[in-house]
């Protein structure tokens, strides 16, 4: 089956056991969110996908093959991109630059021919120019896309590092707490492009605390605590499960 | 598009006072030194690439410089080969030793890797002592010119200036298509690069073997300028001097590091006071820059400006353009 999975996974950091015994699977053309109170794995999982951290137990896998001898790169390569919770942009790039880096997952061009300027080089670049433009308008930041990036405000931020990595053309996106430090309007503009993005067919993890955000656009959603899954369903089901109520919404 | 005009024509005017120098050069003194700043700028633009692109803080290039240097004296001096072809071997030899440099260096942490690039350069200088039947010791070797009509000195010039204008172009290509984002990815943010694909180690390699090759021929066209070489052509104030024009000049910029080289090896010779000073000038002026420009000279008009205008600072509401989005995001393959 196609799908990003994590199965079964412990994570220990010294004593402390980050994940213990989670699992979770990734689907194509869904936004599956990812739940819990502060310290509960949520990072530690997506950092796991994403190949940051090797699994002490458990595995993760793509469409069925498994991941966990590949670096952080080779699985960008396979399709798997993400954003941070800390913005992680170029600052001395513009806007344009900084999306275009995501491109390098299609950059055939190598060293030599980049260097004489070969046809190659100079076709890819049109395209990765041309693609990246409209992932920046796409996302709202074409007023902005020839600023400097250290130049951006908070949201405008968030709405580039999801361009960059669509620029990737993944098959999957994991975002960490995409709504962090966002306005309501802005949480409203930033739903739009996730539901923008599954119905192109990208699987969609969303590691967010803003709970309202994450049943209004998840199609399944999963619930961490102290790094073990307390629950997993529809957003309904999530929400009225007493458990969850307990550890994470209050009463 | 009129900066844009403005540029070529600026471009256009830099390169005819280079190409004509020759002719408005006060005397063969200046010809020297602008032949010099050609031999040095083929290694640092080379370097540039590594420091000011990767932001690898290589300060023992001038072993490299070395390499290419005693290389070009045995094979055109010793053996007789013929002096381009001795060139062309100095860029491999260089391109060698800098693979066997930056294989077991390039993993390090910044501060680590600057300690290997030191020991690097003074193994090569106790190296060039210790092999007195190849290099001539302490005693040096002389090192035989360019055929007619580079024996001259407008002739080498030009050669020089060949060479530079080339090994430029090579960079700046690298510096504006997709390598050129890569490795200020690598600079600035090793995270958001492992994470857009950016393979860290490889491209550092890369373009440090690319640095190797031309310090190796900037070295060769360097030794056959001084026509004379010794150990001590080759101190270790000199790899810092390169790394200093560079961080002089200003990272991630190609224009920068090359304004750096020409200041910093002309105005010791122009102000005769500032010879005097020796290092001390390079302490000075690299302590004025951080401190006062830390964009680095080669920015200092666009700063400038900047600071005088102000950044026009507006707020604008980030408004997705959804079917612009939907219809990129639904592009079958578009790449070349």
């Amino acid at each position: 089956m196609s799908a990003l999975e994590a199965v079964s996974v412990t994570k220990r950091f010294g004593g402390l056991v980050a994940l213990s015994d989670v699992s979770l699977d990734l689907r194509p053309g869904e936004v599956h969110g990812l739940i819990g109170p502060n310290g509960s794995g949520k990072t530690t999982l997506l950092n796991m996908l994403s190949g940051y951290y090797r699994p002490d137990g458990g595995r993760t896998s793509l469409d069925g093959e498994e991941l966990d001898a590949l670096s952080v790169q080779r699985r960008a390569r396979l399709g798997i991109a993400r954003t941070f919770q800390k913005p992680r942009l170029l600052p001395a790039l513009s806007v344009l630059d900084n999306a275009m880096l995501g491109c390098w997952r299609d950059t055939r061009a190598g060293f030599v021919e980049t260097a004489f300027a070969l046809p190659r080089a100079r076709r890819e670049e049109k395209a990765f120019r041309d693609r990246a433009i409209e992932l920046v308008h796409g996302v709202g930041l074409g007023h902005a896309l020839t600023r400097s990036a250290g130049l951006l405000e908070h949201a405008e931020q968030r709405f580039l590092e999801i361009a960059r990595a669509l620029a990737a053309r993944p098959r999957f996106l994991l975002l960490d707490e995409p709504a962090g430090g966002l306005t309501g309007a802005e949480i409203e503009h930033l739903g739009r492009i996730v539901g923008t993005v599954r119905e192109s067919g990208i699987g969609v993890l969303l590691v967010e605390h803003h709970t309202d955000f994450v049943f209004r656009i998840c199609g399944r959603v999963t619930t961490l605590d102290r790094g073990r899954l307390i629950k997993h369903g529809t957003p309904d089901e999530v929400r009225r499960d007493p458990e969850v109520v307990r550890v994470y919404l209050g009463a | 598009m009129s900066t844009n005009a403005r540029n070529l024509a600026l471009a256009a005017a830099g390169a005819l006072a280079l190409l004509t120098l020759p002719y408005w050069a006060k005397d063969l003194y200046w010809l020297h030194l602008a032949t010099l700043i050609g031999a040095y700028w083929i290694l640092i633009a080379g370097l540039n690439l590594v420091t000011g692109y990767a932001g690898q803080l290589s300060i023992g290039h001038v072993g490299l410089l070395a390499v290419g240097a005693y290389g070009f004296a045995i094979l055109a001096g010793t053996h007789g080969l013929d002096p381009f072809l001795s060139l062309l071997l100095c860029g491999a030899l260089g391109g060698i030793a800098g693979l066997l440099l930056g294989l077991p260096s390039l993993r390090l942490p910044g501060f680590y890797f600057a300690m290997a690039t030191m020991a690097f350069a003074l193994i090569v200088t106790e190296l060039s002592l210790a092999l007195g039947g190849l290099t001539g010791g302490g005693t040096g070797l002389s090192v035989p010119g360019f055929p007619s009509p580079m024996n001259s000195p407008w002739g080498y010039y030009w050669l020089v200036l060949a060479v530079a204008a080339g090994v430029t172009w090579l960079t700046w290509n690298v510096a504006r298509f997709m390598w050129g984002r890569a490795l200020i990815a690598i600079r600035d943010s090793e995270v958001a690069a492992a994470s857009a694909g950016i393979g860290l180690f490889r491209l550092k390699l890369t373009v440090f073997v690319f640095s190797g090759i031309t310090a190796g021929i900037g070295g060769g066209l360097f030794a056959s300028l001084q026509s004379y070489i010794t150990p001590d052509t080759f101190v270790f104030e000199i790899g810092l001097f390169f790394f200093v024009c560079i961080i002089i000049g200003g990272r991630g910029t190609i224009l920068g590091p090359f304004i750096g080289t020409v200041i910093l090896t002309a105005l010791p010779e122009i102000v005769a006071p500032l010879a005097k000073l020796g290092a001390f000038f390079y302490g000075l002026m690299l302590l004025i820059v951080v401190l006062l420009i830390p964009e680095g000279v080669g920015r200092l008009v666009e700063v400038l400006i900047r600071r005088f205008r102000g950044e026009p600072h507006r707020s604008h509401e980030v408004k997705p353009d959804l079917p612009r989005l939907a219809s990129v995001l639904a592009r079958k393959e578009d790449a070349a």
